[in-house]
């Protein structure tokens, strides 16, 4: 299996998907729409950031066990 | 090649599911008063009743087919387009969401008259009624060419049989209705995935001579196992394509864009129970959703491998979802999986129809009407039109049907309706200086590059990535790409020519004033100290003011005053919040545990007779 097979999927989808999600992130910051200063809304960032976290850690687990067991 | 088409155990068993859910949602028909409570449930269920109703509206009957396909061809990179979601959660969750529930927009092309103009209005309108009936009718046939086979009725018969039942809960009980059912049909079709899925791995420990588990997962090839695909290879199932197309131009349109899932999300209580169901249902439903619709593909795949001859000769990929049913389960089994495949139909539709009822009578009836009508009239009004749209549904089946497959169909509709509104909401909500005529500019302009991109795929070429150009058959999934990239270059590029919106104007309605939207939607400044939630008995008090009164102890306790927004549910958290009233703390009285409601409060939440209520300061 080659590098546009495995890794090379997954840093397109977390480099592009990472700059929407990152400007996406300091949008709502900047604009107060989610503040850290909330008790309620200071939850939601360690959501939001373990969201991206969890489903990178997911994929590159799954090609590390799909490169393993060739 | 002919496969199963059910014993009589099975035909029983689906017909009893028809019945069942009709009953069922026929039964909430009671909870829904006026046009809010049609359309949008009353703004009052809890986060994980939303969930729930979300998943089952999310997965069609197309979705088993279509997936179970591409993990029999593919493997596990059948489920990239559920994971490739949570990009665009941040903006959805305190961008639009609170958005279109504080300002209380009733539908998309709403928001698009008070952002922009009328006629912006009307060209959204027509856009996204056009794609909710086709899907709505791709979803008929869909279903239809399954059941057609087992009861063998003929196509179009089927079609109008499966209309005529999702019309009889729908009519009566609305979006209530559509959640129950919906709540009750999800976890019908994520444990009927899952059972496939028991199924096939038992069938595979029992015909190898492995465990199923490992004889599952050595049975498959590493490239098999892979959880993206190949990146630009090959045409017709490529990762970056399908990055484009499902994990932009799809995620951004069904968060921002579906009318059905956003008016899901306004039936919540609040934002916050929104943004619960939101994570929850991205963080753990979807990913379960991705094994539920594409492990019979996979199991097909293993069997092929591990159990030769077991699969007919020459098993077109299509067909592997049935095929694989047929194999690993027994009559009354293969009647119930099946009979998933209707919840998963009839729980998509009625959404799909509910939302385009909501659309006319909000987006044309009303502006247009002449008369002021009263709520009874324009609930019947609505109630009718639902039948219409299925009508009208059942009439494009035969359209749909002349295409090469549904798939072909389905991805014709995406690409053609989706991008120039996704744009248009997109830099609607953040960028201030999106403008009226670019909106317009957008939708006209775009689709007609995009139509000239269909015709000359030379102009998508430059946005390629590599993947190969299929003679005659253009690009299919990178098309999106070129599509997002002409509608906003004509968004923008007329937005600097034109003259800036006043900012009275677009008040409340960017992500720049989500700040402000709470005070708005208030109408008074809001009261955010963190009380206690209570239980109180209530008392019925034949007044006309839509206020709850509260003990002045009590009152303390929620940290609440007069003029406060007041949430109140029955005590039984398992309702979900199907009884419940909102309304406004009136001025207090001296009698704790006591809460004085309305007549109408207790025709909303059908609150019963001697049991506690629940109550909850919001604002």
């Amino acid at each position: 299996m080659d590098f546009a097979q495995t890794w090379l999927p997954f840093l397109y989808l977390y480099g592009v998907g990472g700059i929407a999600f990152v400007l996406g992130m300091i949008l709502i910051l900047r604009t107060k729409a989610l503040r850290v200063s909330f008790d309620r809304h200071k939850k939601w960032v360690f959501v939001l950031l373990y969201g991206f976290i969890f489903y990178a850690g997911i994929h590159a687990f799954f090609i590390y066990l799909a490169i393993g067991s060739q | 090649m002919d496969i199963a088409v059910g014993t009589s155990l099975d035909r029983i068993v689906i017909f009893a599911y028809f019945a069942l859910v009709m009953g069922f949602g026929a039964y909430f028909g009671k909870y829904s008063k006026n046009t809010t409570d049609y359309f949008f449930g009353g703004r009052r269920f809890a986060w994980w009743l939303i969930t729930i109703s979300i998943v089952a509206t999310g997965v069609g009957s197309h979705s088993f087919v279509k997936y179970s396909t591409k993990a029999y061809q593919y493997g596990l990179s059948s489920t990239m387009t559920y994971m490739n979601d949570w990009f665009f959660i941040p903006l959805f969750m305190f961008g639009w969401l609170p958005i279109i529930y504080y300002t209380k927009v009733r539908s998309i092309p709403e928001y698009f008259e008070r952002r922009f103009n009328r006629t912006a209005r009307y060209l959204a309108t027509m856009m996204t009624l056009l794609y909710m009936i086709g899907y709505v009718a791709i979803q008929f046939l869909t279903l239809a060419t399954a059941l057609y086979r087992i009861y063998n009725i003929p196509l179009m018969l089927t079609v109008i049989l499966i209309a005529i039942a999702t019309t009889i809960y729908m009519h009566f009980g609305g979006q209530t209705s559509v959640i129950f059912t919906d709540l009750f049909q999800g976890f019908i079709l994520i444990f009927a995935g899952l059972l496939l899925f028991f199924l096939g791995i038992q069938y595979l420990g029992d015909h190898t001579a492995l465990s199923g588990l490992k004889a599952f997962w050595m049975n498959l090839s590493p490239e098999e196992k892979l959880p993206l695909a190949h990146f630009n290879h090959p045409p017709d199932f490529n990762f970056v394509g399908i990055f484009w197309q499902d994990g932009v131009a799809g995620s951004v349109g069904f968060l921002f864009l579906n009318q059905g899932l956003i008016m899901r999300f306004m039936a919540a209580k609040s934002v916050n129970e929104g943004r619960k169901a939101a994570a929850f249902n991205v963080l753990l439903v979807l990913p379960i959703s991705a094994i539920v619709v594409s492990n019979a593909g996979w199991i097909g795949r293993a069997i092929f491998n591990a159990v030769p001859g077991a699969l007919p000769e020459g098993l077109a990929a299509n067909d592997v979802f049935v095929a694989v049913t047929n194999i690993v389960s027994s009559p009354g089994v293969f009647g119930f999986i099946i009979a998933a495949l209707c919840a998963a139909l009839m729980s998509t539709a009625d959404t799909l129809v509910n939302a385009s009822s909501a659309i006319i009578v909000n987006d044309i009836y009303r502006p247009l009407a002449k008369k002021v009508k009263t709520e009874k009239q324009q609930l019947e009004f609505a109630r009718w039109t639902s039948v219409a749209v299925k009508v009208i549904a059942v009439t494009l089946v035969p359209f749909f049907n002349s295409f090469d497959s549904i798939y072909e169909a389905h991805g014709w509709f995406h690409s053609t309706f989706t991008p120039p509104l996704v744009v248009g909401v997109f830099l609607g909500i953040f960028w201030k200086r999106f403008t009226t005529p670019a909106v317009i500019a957008t939708f006209l302009g775009g689709a007609f590059l995009m139509i000239l991109g269909q015709f000359y795929p030379e102009l998508v070429s430059p946005f390629s990535h590599g993947i190969e150009l299929r003679p005659g058959r253009g690009y299919s999934y990178i098309g999106a790409l070129y599509n997002i990239v002409v509608c906003a270059s004509v968004g923008v590029i007329v937005s600097l020519f034109t003259k800036p919106e006043p900012n009275q104007k677009l008040s409340g309605l960017t992500i720049f004033d989500v700040n402000k939207l709470k005070a708005i939607f208030k109408g008074s400044p809001v009261n955010e100290e963190k009380g206690e939630d209570l239980c109180v008995n209530w008392v019925l008090d034949n007044t006309e003011m839509d206020v709850i009164r509260f003990s002045r102890k009590n009152m303390a306790l929620m940290k609440a005053n007069p003029g406060d927004l007041v949430y109140i549910q029955d005590s039984r958290w398992w309702l979900g919040g199907l009884k419940s009233a909102h309304s406004i703390f009136g001025e207090p009285h001296d009698e704790d545990g006591i809460a004085y409601i309305n007549p109408t409060h207790l025709d909303h939440g059908q609150f019963v007779k001697g049991l506690a209520l629940k109550a909850e300061k919001e604002m």
